[in-house]
């Protein structure tokens, strides 16, 4: 049965308000059970471009030959302990679950890159849909006023747009690059904003009874279309971050990456479902001691600052805050005080909607060589991620006549992390 | 005369990092600070040099990180850590006698003074502190450095260095600011810029490197050497020109600045002669490097290259051989012959 998501959820929210009984009956329907479960859910990916290491994040080593010169710390979580550069993640551990125990295998920045965009090795002829878009596509509303994905990669480095593959170019970013206000969706200067409205009020005027006459499905997507641009011509606001207070601006700090997380903040407050906010550029082949005290205390203060404010808001129960990189960083030290690339036994965070908080899922070895317990691959990351959003992570797009789960071919979610 | 015949003499490969060694000019050993957190003596007068660990005293062990910086003090060893310690060591029972809590962020360099009374230190608290050898007191805690770059990133204070009359000491940070300050009332007195060796990539990774590495003063206290890294393209890797700049102490003016694209990487640490005519230079990116250059014209006499970065060195009174601190391994130069 093809059930289309606002229609449910128009449906569940009207029988609700006639009878709690009604209610109580459509939830025991497993696929609108689902549909509600994902709610107004929304995700925000903080996306540590060119791979952060582990053993200065979230699984440090300290007295080991690997584990270079920072200590750990303990946290609010008993038993639990990070790196000393996260010291404001340390008191905010309990809405947060680490993964310790990712072996993704692939140690190039581009390959792993689309590993971790699209939660499986690529195959030939078939375009699969990164992240971003299969949450837009699950989460977002077909006539949504807001965008459905906005990613924000301001450094150059390491910058991919992902594709949305199969799904279609509905589903890809609005992609920020250059700064952080969306391009080419002002109202031309050389219109004046009554003449605008007057144009759209006419349009809307043909538009309507257009469609009234016609009873045309493809004219009321059409229609959808317009409005959706509207809407994301009105968008512009969420990313002007000078609407907020002084104090919410400076409970961000004054980098580019707590600016963004701010952005992404007021845009998921508004109902977008998917953001990501790219920090590049973590591949801390020289120096990488002090490459990690530059940029985990931009990601410490920025990622608690982002878990802060959506808690206070009300809003991290329903929002999926995923800290995640190509990679992660090798156990040995290399001759210019670096870190190279390693994909066998690193780390990721989630925090927020449908995580357990304050758990740590798998384990690596003394040095960090190796995943001891818990062994986690994109595909199984992928399925927690889609579990904990109230999305079934073995649901099939059709991709022609061939199935395909959103989640890779034989991924198990993680239950342990999940709420 | 100016050492041409730079030679590698010996080398004892481990399995650590060596981030800074001290030389015992009468008995043939050197100690040095290692990444496994130990001091350890090393007898390279032996055949074969076996390492011989300090050991700590009660329920201290020593240091609890990285050892990146020691001196000998009279019949002590001081040395300092990232674990924000400083740690005073009997040389002959090769054990600890003093701990102090000395900074408040990793601890970059340390220096002795020339008569050995004091040791300065600086630290990613972004201060100079000096403490009285014999008793471990802290004299004076001043600073000229800013805990943020500009970019809003922490920034660190990495080195330091003491006039050979002691009259002067001079600090050098992150974004390449130096601070010259009087040793005695420590006011400061003077300081000169040196940006180059800090590069902030603002658009492809957002994030920095480079920074004062190395700091020394002429043997008449009259000019400064600075080293570092120069401008990096791609900040990922150390692949930038060893950078060494010379000042004019007393009124700042630069003399003469040094770029070297063959040997790459950072300039760790910096050794004027005695007479000031020439100016050796150690460091490296994956592996090390030593170059020794003419101080008046700036000319590069002579250099060669060696397997590991080199973090440290130690020259004996006759300067005659060099001991080298580097990434898993000690090596020993001979500069005897000379032209």
């Amino acid at each position: 049965m093809n059930i289309n998501r606002r229609t449910l959820l128009r449906a569940a929210g009207t029988t609700a308000v006639a009878s709690n009984m009604a209610a109580l009956n459509v939830l025991s329907q497993p696929a609108l059970a689902s549909e509600l479960a994902r709610g107004d859910k929304s995700v925000i990916v903080l996306w540590l471009a060119g791979g952060a290491s582990q053993l200065e994040t979230w699984d440090p080593k300290p007295g080991r030959s690997t584990g270079g010169p920072f200590g750990k710390i303990k946290t609010n979580i008993p038993g639990v302990e990070i790196s000393e550069l996260l010291p404001k993640m340390s008191s905010r551990l309990d809405e947060t679950a680490i993964i310790r125990s990712l072996n993704t295998k692939i140690a190039d920045h581009g390959q792993a890159y689309e590993l971790m965009d699209v939660g499986r090795v690529g195959e030939p002829g078939v375009h699969f849909p990164h992240l971003g878009a299969i949450i837009s596509h699950e989460l977002g509303q077909l006539d949504s006023r807001v965008p459905d994905y906005v990613s924000m990669y301001t450094s150059t480095e390491g910058r991919r747009q992902g594709s949305a593959g199969f799904l279609g170019a509905r589903y890809n970013p609005m992609f920020l690059t250059d700064n952080m206000m969306p391009d080419d969706i002002h109202r031309l200067e050389s219109m004046s904003v009554v003449d605008h409205q007057d144009r759209a009020a006419l349009r809307d005027f043909f538009a309507k009874r257009f469609i009234r006459d016609l009873q045309n499905p493809s004219v009321g997507s059409h229609e959808n279309a317009y409005a959706r641009v509207h809407g994301l011509m009105s968008s512009d606001t969420l990313f002007d971050i000078e609407r907020e207070t002084s104090a919410a601006r400076d409970h961000y700090g004054p980098t580019q990456f707590g600016q963004q997380c701010l952005i992404a903040r007021r845009l998921v407050e508004a109902g977008v479902p998917f953001v990501r906010v790219a920090r590049a550029w973590w591949d801390s082949h020289g120096q990488n001691f002090e490459t990690h005290r530059e940029l985990c205390a931009d990601l410490d203060h920025c990622m608690s600052a982002l878990l802060d404010d959506l808690k206070q808001r009300g809003l991290l129960e329903k929002t999926l805050v995923i800290t995640l990189g190509e990679f992660g960083r090798t156990p040995r030290i290399n001759g210019s005080l670096g870190r190279d690339h390693f994909a066998s036994a690193w780390s990721c965070t989630l925090s927020g909607s449908g995580i357990r908080g304050g758990t740590v899922y798998g384990e690596t070895d003394l040095d960090g060589q190796t995943v001891i317990d818990g062994e986690m691959n994109a595909g199984d990351l992928f399925a927690t991620i889609f579990t904990a959003l109230g999305i079934p992570y073995d649901k099939e797009y059709m991709v022609g006549s061939r199935p395909i789960p959103i989640a890779d071919f034989g991924s198990e979610p993680c239950r342990e992390v999940l709420a | 005369m100016i050492p041409t015949n730079l030679k590698r003499k010996a080398e004892w490969k481990s399995q650590d990092i060596l981030f800074c060694i001290e030389q015992d000019h009468a008995n043939g050993r050197v100690w040095f600070g290692s990444s496994d957190f130990n001091i350890y003596e090393f007898d390279v007068a032996s055949e074969k040099p076996q390492r011989k660990a300090f050991s700590g005293q009660g329920s201290r062990q020593g240091h609890t990180s990285y050892v990146t910086g020691i001196v000998r003090a009279g019949e002590q060893l001081i040395s300092c850590s990232y674990d924000r310690h400083l740690i005073w060591w009997d040389i002959d029972k090769c054990q600890m006698i003093r701990h102090v809590d000395a900074h408040a962020a990793w601890i970059r360099q340390l220096v002795v003074t020339p008569d050995g009374s004091r040791v300065i230190t600086v630290a990613d608290d972004m201060r100079c502190k000096v403490w009285e050898v014999s008793t471990g007191r802290l004299l004076a805690s001043f600073s000229d450095h800013s805990p943020m770059t500009p970019h809003h990133y922490p920034s660190m204070l990495y080195a330091v260095a003491i006039s050979a009359d002691g009259r002067w000491i001079a600090t050098g940070d992150r974004i390449g600011h130096v601070a010259i300050w009087n040793a005695n009332t420590f006011e400061k007195t003077g300081e000169v810029e040196a940006p180059i060796l800090y590069t902030w990539d603002p658009k492809a990774r957002r994030h920095s490197i480079g920074g004062i590495r190395s700091l020394a003063f002429s043997a008449d206290s009259e000019r400064l050497a600075v080293g570092g890294i120069g401008k990096i393209a791609n900040i990922d890797h150390l692949d930038g020109p060893a950078r060494l700049e010379i000042f004019d102490r007393a009124t700042g003016e630069r003399k003469l600045d040094l770029e070297d694209n063959k040997q790459k990487g950072l300039i760790e640490r910096i050794v004027w002669s005695p007479d000031g005519k020439w100016i050796l230079t150690a460091g490296g990116a994956n592996d090390g490097f030593i170059t020794i250059y003419d101080a008046k014209s700036g000319e590069l006499v002579h250099q060669e290259g060696q397997s590991g970065h080199i973090h440290d060195l130690a020259l004996d009174e006759t300067f005659d051989n060099l001991y080298v601190a580097a990434h898993e391994r000690v090596t020993r130069w001979s500069m005897a012959e000379s032209v």
